[in-house]
């Protein structure tokens, strides 16, 4: 191999772990400066601006539109390396739960899941809802509701309203457990999806 | 959300517009797809065609996870690693039929350590940050996420009643997870600790599959730390001075 080759090499080498170093780190300072972990608060100001180091080496703080960034986001997507590692940490987070509630025309309710043809699946169909949860996905989540809720009509077609109710889930500690302590849910939002003539689930009043 | 990161990145949408102005439906290419990636897959267990292979099976698997990121969750990640590694790796390996077949031999076979290293170094990285950040919350240290993982739906295959008459293992399960995953990049590296480390932490990963169901993303990351430390590691290295000297 020759010298010119085994530098490209090594600086990539090395411009590849400065990026998985970086992204982990960020994921790091950002709970350690958002109070999600057990760390003195008295180094707020260490997390915050470590936070924002790791954020603008990660060209986080460049316009969308950059061409620098847009290159160096599909390199981070494209190797699989734009996430950080904290599964399930600092914390576990409470689960989401989506429940579809089917209103027939004799009155009658009925309860009903998202549907899922695998456990592969639910596990996915977890992934959506915990992301669905968060703030930055307000805008979409009606949307994406409504668009798992289409499944649903077509499994039940007689009914003419499904309201979709997505709720967490506090779960009980070992020691409220062993109190008979189960789990409880929070609704967090409610959607009542009518179904018109022409078939095309719509927003209800 | 993903073009806001930039529109560059491989998704199925892309596969669906240019399939819709040939006016191929939605489902034939979803179906055409399917089989491209089943193909690819078959063509790197048996170690035919393998560069193509290797490529037409990172794109599509790009593809397919970044057209469901909002329901990808880390096998899907952790795939995508270990596919570009695999296509930016020496081939074909000297076990692939390229090889017994059609007599071919990598270009630059020196390169294969220099790939493993650099998947070392990922999962040094990657165990590390995340003990770390488990190591910042309480939860791993009294046993309680544990606790949590265990029953929070869909991985509470375990029923309740059992684990809570195992309570008093997760403190203990909780901080041997953190020091497992922290000490992993400082012992990996070190002979017979390093083979126990491996051993370890594969066992985690078999644990995970087994008690919360995520059988594949156990797999995966099986699979990469054998890649990457696995007993073939060292005679590789033997084979690779072989075909270099010739």
């Amino acid at each position: 191999m020759t010298r010119s080759r085994a530098r490209f090499y090594s600086f990539g080498f090395g411009l590849h772990c400065f990026l998985i170093v970086a992204v982990s780190a960020r994921e790091t300072f950002w709970l350690l400066s958002y109070g999600q972990t057990d760390a003195p608060s008295s180094l707020h100001n260490v997390w915050q601006l470590s936070e924002n180091a790791t954020a603008a080496a990660l060209a986080e703080k460049l316009n969308y539109s950059n061409p620098a960034r847009q290159v160096l986001y599909t390199y981070l997507h494209s190797t699989g390396i734009e996430g950080g590692y904290g599964y399930f940490a600092p914390n576990v987070p409470d689960a989401y739960k989506l429940v579809f509630e089917l209103h027939y025309p004799d009155g009658r309710v009925e309860y009903d899941l998202p549907l899922v043809s695998s456990s592969a699946g639910g596990l996915r169909m977890v992934s959506l809802l915990e992301r669905l949860a968060r703030p930055g996905y307000a805008p979409v989540r009606e949307y994406a509701i409504k668009l798992i809720a289409k499944s649903v009509w077509r499994e039940h077609p007689n009914a003419i309203m499904i309201r979709a109710i997505f709720s967490s889930i506090t779960l009980p500690s070992m020691a409220d457990y062993e109190r008979g302590k189960r789990e409880s849910y929070e609704v967090l939002s409610a959607y009542d999806i009518s179904h018109r003539k022409d078939s095309d689930p719509s927003v209800g009043p | 959300m993903l073009s806001l990161d930039s529109p560059f990145i491989p998704r199925i949408g892309w596969l669906i517009s240019l399939g819709a102005h040939l006016r191929l439906s939605e489902g034939t290419i979803l179906l055409f797809v399917w089989s491209l990636l089943l193909i690819a897959g078959l063509g790197l267990i048996a170690g035919s065609f393998c560069r193509s292979a290797a490529i037409l099976a990172w794109f599509f698997h790009l593809c397919a996870a970044k057209g469901g990121d909002v329901v990808s969750y880390g096998v899907d990640n952790f795939t995508s690693i270990g596919l570009f590694y695999l296509m930016m790796s020496p081939l074909p390996d000297r076990y692939a039929l390229d090889v017994r077949l059609r007599k071919l031999r990598p270009k630059w076979p020196e390169l294969l350590g220099f790939f493993r290293r650099v998947l070392q170094i990922h999962l040094c990285l990657v165990y590390f940050f995340s003990g770390l950040t488990k190591l910042i919350g309480s939860g791993w240290w009294d046993g309680s996420s544990l606790w949590r993982i265990c029953i929070r739906p869909p991985f509470n295959s375990l029923p309740p009643e059992l684990l809570i008459r195992w309570k008093a293992v997760f403190p203990i399960g909780g901080i041997a997870i953190c020091l497992l995953e922290t000490g992993f990049p400082f012992f990996i590296w070190r002979g017979k600790i390093g083979r126990v480390w491996l051993v370890c932490i594969c066992v985690m990963h078999l644990a995970i599959g087994f008690a919360m169901g995520m059988y594949l993303f156990a797999l995966v990351m099986i699979v990469l730390n054998l890649a990457a430390f696995g007993p073939a590691s060292s005679s590789d290295r033997t084979e690779t001075a072989r075909q270099a000297a010739i």
